[in-house]
């Protein structure tokens, strides 16, 4: 008989929550709409998934200050959505694929059964707080990497550098943010 | 007698040459430029694309996704560990923080005693290390040139009596803008991509980037040639490239060498190829100073804390600590939480000193094929290592306040401030793991190490596989074990140690 490991078994789960969340994503992506100025524009994302991807911003990239430029502003779901284009297939599928997951089986976390995007504010914070501590470590690293995807979209524009009081490269620009 | 891109090529391509050399990095370069030097015709396949200082710009976004393995994403498959490697003709030389450090002697001992591992003694690589330190410009760190993040450990060290002591690097020309780790701008790193890689090309070595290697080709246990793909920027497959040679070396480091092995399904009748993976992983612990720290500009790296460094073979202390430092991305990606709370961390940006625990570890991790054919890494951090990235950020934590922090924050989850270093003894540390805390791992080593009984090692001392005529691997996949360090002196000079027998072999 073969051994069930711990790690077999958390990865098990994970793998569960993950194609969970593939049906879910699946069945419900309907009630989406994209801003007009994004229709036709995007070259990875759906109108779903620009519109979770948003609302997941709006709380990671959230300011603390009146100072801090927002998201819109600093462009970050489209800055997202132009990176993904040449990530590995398999590292774009995942991206996609947790999207699903904050959507629609996220909320259960934070005990609510609504999707993300119906939450408030306070919630969706809850929601994004129960994935960066879950134990599943599928759950807490992919919150992670979004995170830091996230705020690649948002500190790479040079409005935010004042914040840090970040001098920025040493040479003059080239390309463009 | 070029560097080409392979976007530029193609249908089906056929080349013949004496050597292939997959990987441009620190051990392929020296493998590409030892071969040319002796005559042999020799080409060198690069994944990733050829850029030079003119195309590097400072910019997080552009140079992370430009520089690094799947565009700096790269993770072991728990996604708890990040793993930052390097694309492109330089391989990691480009974006590495030019840290000098030999192979220890009592790590060569050991791969003696214990790896049979022979003729690679401190003594007999002398030479090598030699040479290298000599082609790159190799010296100490002017203290002139030390930032204030090292020299705060050096304060902390100092205060606390523990060992420590100023690096090496290979720079010449610094101008201490702080970017090292997005390429160099005023083209001062005496790396791969400056100094040898031209030295190859001027020998004669022809070098084709945006060429990804897909199989080593073999029969009757004797390597035949490379099946390799030439891809455009976005990844596309424009040519199909197939190189007769007899010889062919892995230079594509830990992680790529190691999975081209298995997918080319090179004998392994013990089952050792991409096992025994090791890589430092390692922990960050910042602290916020009442003065600012800057600690992005300068040289990232001029000091290092060796107190709990020791190389014995199931040593208790296996931990170096040196200094690490983020531009807003990087820093913003490992601080724990998110809004405003994290913002308002951020704003601290200027004050934060941040070291960094990296272990010496024993853990064994695997790489192995993913999806799509993509290598990837499993790695679980076994118990002793697990302590010892506890004891290193507790380690990071007190060299901090000792160099005058007004609190230490580590970036777990929770997070974990501290105030003083009182506190430290009312922690309980075993937060310390992976997935609880960020970690990062920079050196992939070990997964087709050397040795001289096939048992227990992939390539014999002289680098070429057991069974496999032709085959030799030349990056730090030869590595036994972890090496507690900087691998890139290392990796420099072991290829050029074992160039001889690589001619030799491609003579014949």
């Amino acid at each position: 008989m073969s051994r069930v490991s711990r790690r077999g078994v958390l990865r098990g789960i994970g793998v569960g929550i993950l194609a969970l969340g593939g049906v879910a994503a699946l069945v419900r992506t309907s009630g989406y709409e994209l801003p007009a100025h994004r229709r036709g524009k995007l070259r990875v994302l759906d109108a779903a998934q620009f519109t979770i991807l948003t609302a997941i911003a709006s709380r990671v990239c959230a300011a603390d200050a009146s100072d801090a430029p927002s998201i819109e502003e600093t462009d970050v779901v489209g800055f997202v959505d132009s990176f993904a284009v040449s990530m590995p297939e398999k590292m774009k599928r995942d991206l996609l694929l947790f999207l699903s997951v904050i959507e629609h089986v996220g909320p259960l976390f934070a005990k609510h059964v609504d999707r993300f995007t119906s939450l408030g504010l306070s919630s969706q914070d809850a929601v994004l707080s129960a994935l960066e501590a879950n134990d599943e470590g599928l759950l807490r690293g992919g919150f992670a990497g979004l995170k830091a995807l996230l705020f690649m979209g948002y500190y790479r524009d040079p409005r935010t550098w004042p914040l840090l009081q970040y001098d920025g490269p040493t040479i003059s620009q080239v390309g463009s943010p | 007698m070029s560097i080409r891109s392979g976007s530029e090529l193609r249908g089906q391509v056929n080349l013949q040459c004496d050597a292939v050399v997959v990987g441009t990095g620190a051990g392929g370069s020296i493998a590409a430029r030892e071969l040319a030097r002796a005559g042999a015709k020799v080409i060198a396949v690069e994944e990733g694309a050829y850029c030079t200082s003119a195309d590097f710009n400072q910019r997080e976004e552009q140079m992370l996704p430009m520089l690094f393995q799947d565009r700096g994403g790269r993770t072991t498959d728990d996604l708890a560990i990040r793993v930052l490697q390097g694309r492109g003709v330089g391989g990691s030389t480009v974006h590495n923080t030019n840290l000098c450090k030999r192979t220890p002697d009592a790590i060569l001992d050991l791969w003696h005693d214990r790896y049979h591992v022979t003729g690679m003694r401190a003594v007999e690589l002398a030479p090598a290390f030699e040479t290298i330190e000599r082609d790159l410009s190799v010296a100490e760190i002017p203290i002139a040139m030390r930032n204030r993040n090292n020299d705060i450990l050096r304060i902390g060290a100092e205060a606390l009596g523990w060992r420590g002591g100023q690096l090496k690097h290979n720079r010449v020309g610094c101008q201490g803008s702080g970017f090292c780790e997005l390429g160099c701008v005023y083209n001062a790193k005496q790396n791969a991509l400056k100094v040898v890689i031209p030295q190859a090309v001027l020998a004669g070595a022809d070098v084709l980037s945006d060429v990804r290697a897909v199989k080593v080709l073999h029969n009757a246990n004797r390597v035949r040639g490379l099946r390799a793909e030439a891809i455009d920027r976005e990844g596309r497959i424009v040519a199909e490239i197939t190189i007769d040679a007899p010889v062919v070396v892995l230079s594509a480091s830990a992680v790529g060498s190691a999975a081209l092995a298995r997918a080319s399904n090179v004998p392994d009748k013990y089952e050792l190829v991409g096992k025994r993976l090791r890589m430092h992983p390692g922990g960050v612990v910042a602290g916020r100073f009442k003065d600012e720290v800057c600690g992005d500009k300068g040289i990232p790296q001029s000091y290092e804390c060796t107190e709990h460094l020791s190389f014995e073979e199931g040593s208790d202390r296996r931990v170096w600590i040196t200094t690490a430092f983020a531009h807003p991305i990087g820093t913003a990606s490992v601080l724990p939480g998110f809004g405003a709370k994290h913002m308002s961390m951020m704003r601290s940006y200027r004050h934060f000193s941040v070291l960094t625990a990296m272990l010496h570890d024993e853990s064994m991790g695997e790489v192995y094929l993913g999806s799509e054919g993509r290598p990837a890494l499993r790695y679980e951090m076994n118990r002793s290592d697990r302590l010892q990235l506890q004891k290193g950020l507790r380690a990071c934590a007190e060299l901090l306040f000792a160099a005058g922090a007004e609190e230490v924050v580590i970036p777990a989850t929770p997070q974990v401030i501290v105030k003083s270093r009182r506190d430290l003894d009312r922690i309980d540390w075993s937060f310390g793991k992976p997935h609880s805390v960020p970690l990062t791992a920079v050196h992939p080593m070990g997964t087709m190490p050397m040795g001289d009984d096939p048992r227990s090692s992939v390539v014999n001392s002289q680098g070429e596989h057991h069974q496999l005529r032709g085959l030799f691997v030349a990056d730090g996949s030869l590595f036994p074990t972890s090496i507690g360090g900087p691998p890139q002196i290392s990796i420099y000079a072991f290829a050029q140690h074992l160039s001889p027998h690589i001619i030799a072999r491609a003579r014949h």
